[in-house]
């Protein structure tokens, strides 16, 4: 779950205050507790976002929007779940319904790679497993790479996958979160990951062949 | 360390968290086990995004500047579901298309009463009509009889 940190991005000290004391002073009309709460928050929403959005602006607005419903319906939180849980089922929501609004892509990955982009496949085909790890943190491309393979999932099937593999949820948790049954959360995780072997394997076929 | 425990390990490795001891058993069962390196190879292609801190390195595309919370700061695409917003006034094609509406209601209607009469002539009415002795009398004259009428 999402703990609470004690720094915010900038670098100041944020109170120890629990969130759910700060909620509370926030639905007792001190709105300056809100912007507290979504330092302590922020930097985790917009970590989720980056995973489903590849476009920065796309990301950040999304996990501003995240705030301002959590602020709007922050009435109707409940303490029985954590409070970051509660900011995470909203931040997945919005997500979920951004990746069914956008023109759906073909499942397919389109083959117009990037001189660039060929140079990294071909890194994941022939270096070893360290140097992979290596050159992946210092290459937008393989950002890039990555984002393009999980678009080719449908909306269902990358939200588990990000859930299950980003955030370590459990089935029963994402089924929570999503509002499905874990039966279905199985199959969507089944499907999505036998849908990424596939396109994966075409890719490193195409680092291979260049 | 089995096959299974490697594919286990793969996350670890990548966010370098696991410990040097079962890193060096990874990468020992890797150069030993072909099946798991080429697992490890596609797993690799979207680890960046999965398994990635998703921290911005120096050659990706600077974030927008980072501020503290304000609800004023909505996002421009998630605009259309806040109750303010200013919307066109949707009242004035509907009066207009109302309009319209009873206009050519009311222009069918007198055109099949006097098709060979223009608009404007039927909603004149005729004075002649309007007098109450000669309207609707067929034997009534046109015009008022004069002398030389009679006489010829």
């Amino acid at each position: 779950m999402w703990g609470r940190s004690a720094l915010s991005r900038e670098g100041c000290r944020l109170s120890d205050k629990p969130d759910e004391e700060l909620i509370a002073e926030v639905l007792g009309g001190h709105n300056d507790a809100f912007a507290e709460l979504a330092g302590r928050h922020r930097p985790r929403v917009e970590r989720l976002c980056r995973r489903f959005f590849s476009d920065e602006e796309m990301a950040h607005d999304i996990a501003q929007e995240s705030f301002i419903r959590a602020y709007t319906a922050l009435a109707s939180y409940r303490a029985e779940m954590p409070f970051g849980g509660w900011l995470r089922a909203i931040v997945v929501n919005l997500c979920y319904d951004e990746l069914r609004r956008r023109r759906r892509r073909p499942e397919e990955l389109v083959g117009d790679f990037s001189a660039p982009e060929v140079q990294w496949m071909q890194t994941a085909n022939v270096a070893s497993p360290e140097d992979i790890v290596g050159e992946a943190e210092e290459r937008r491309e393989a950002y890039d790479l990555a984002h393009r393979l999980l678009d080719t999932l449908k909306p269902d099937d990358r939200m588990v996958m990000v859930l299950k593999e980003s955030e370590d949820l459990s089935v029963s948790e994402i089924a929570q979160t999503l509002g499905w049954s874990e039966a279905k959360v199985k199959i969507r995780a089944f499907r999505a990951r036998q849908a990424l072997r596939k396109q994966a394997e075409r890719m490193l076929a195409t680092g291979r062949n260049r | 360390m089995n096959c299974f425990e490697a594919r286990q390990e793969f996350p670890a490795l990548w966010r370098k968290t696991a410990t040097a001891e079962r890193r060096a058993d990874l990468l020992g069962h890797l150069k030993g086990c072909d099946k798991c390196d080429h697992a490890f190879r596609v797993f690799a292609l979207t680890a960046p995004v999965l398994h990635g801190d998703m921290e911005q390195p120096a050659s990706r595309v600077s974030m927008p500047a980072r501020r503290e919370f304000s609800l004023a700061d909505r996002p421009r695409r998630f605009a259309s579901v806040t109750r303010e917003v200013s919307r066109p006034n949707r009242w004035i094609p509907m009066a207009a298309a109302a309009a319209i509406f009873v206009f050519a209601s009311s222009a069918a209607y007198l055109s099949t009463r006097a098709p060979n009469e223009s608009i404007g002539e039927a909603l004149s009415a005729p004075e002649l009509s309007l007098n109450p002795e000669t309207a609707g009398d067929p034997l009534a004259p046109e015009m008022p009889l004069t002398e030389s009428d009679l006489a010829s």
